[in-house]
């Protein structure tokens, strides 16, 4: 089953390369695609239908129910704001729907911080060929589909 | 087992001597270390680790989404 993967954040869709990280930038977790997100403080959004897995203040997980698993990262080096400026609306193990809130957060709080607030989408351990409809680069909703994910 | 592997990793990188701090991030597990020499790329790739990545003083070790657990049983074993 094709698995729609939706923006968690609105913005502007770039890609992947353009993360000044390089574990995301070289795809060593997996392939997909960046948002970097408008300066307003708002929530971002499950991409999928699935459990989330794994849950920090910055960063999390959802598992789909075919295993797939994505990532959403909430800006880069952000481990070390120590989830200042990060609200998880859920908890690891909760299910969520796609376009669900899973954490509030303030983009400029990343910036004015020193880091850069583009969230990374991975499709983790996915195929390079596997992902296909990408949205094109420029302004994107929250919500809106970043890529499909073929199994 | 996931603990055998916490173990081969904590020595590929040099030993429980050698980690000043450890810390998991989703995907990686950063590693702040007595001697970045002492690390054993070749090693880590041999246990499935995806790539190891050196920037500002910490060595990053991208181990995939497992990261949090593999850091809680190297924490067992320091």
């Amino acid at each position: 089953m094709t698995l729609r993967v939706l923006s968690p954040a609105t913005g502007v869709v770039v890609p992947l390369s353009a993360v000044p990280d390089p574990v995301f930038a070289k795809a060593m977790v997996g392939p997909g695609v960046a948002v970097e997100p408008i300066s307003a403080a708002g929530d971002v959004v499950a991409p999928i239908d699935g459990v989330v897995v794994t849950l920090h203040p910055h960063a999390f997980v959802v598992a789909g129910a075919n295993g797939h698993a994505v990532l959403v990262h909430l800006g880069i080096d952000t481990v070390k704001m120590k989830g200042e400026s990060f609200l998880p609306h859920v908890v690891k193990g909760e299910s969520v729907r796609s376009g669900q809130p899973v954490i509030g957060w303030d983009p400029a709080a990343v910036s004015a911080a020193g880091y850069s607030p583009i969230c990374p989408v991975v499709a983790l351990d996915a195929r390079g060929d596997a992902l296909t409809g990408f949205a094109p680069g420029g302004p994107v909703t929250a919500g809106d589909q970043l890529f499909l994910w073929n199994p | 087992m996931a603990d055998e592997r916490a173990a081969k990793i904590l020595a590929a990188i040099g030993g429980a001597d050698n980690v000043v701090e450890l810390e998991p991030c989703i995907t990686r597990l950063r590693c702040e270390l007595e001697d970045d020499s002492l690390v054993d790329e070749a090693a880590l790739r041999a246990l499935g680790v995806h790539g190891v990545v050196r920037m500002g003083g910490a060595v990053q070790i991208v181990v995939g989404p497992e990261a949090d657990v593999i850091a809680s049983d190297i924490e067992d074993l320091l």
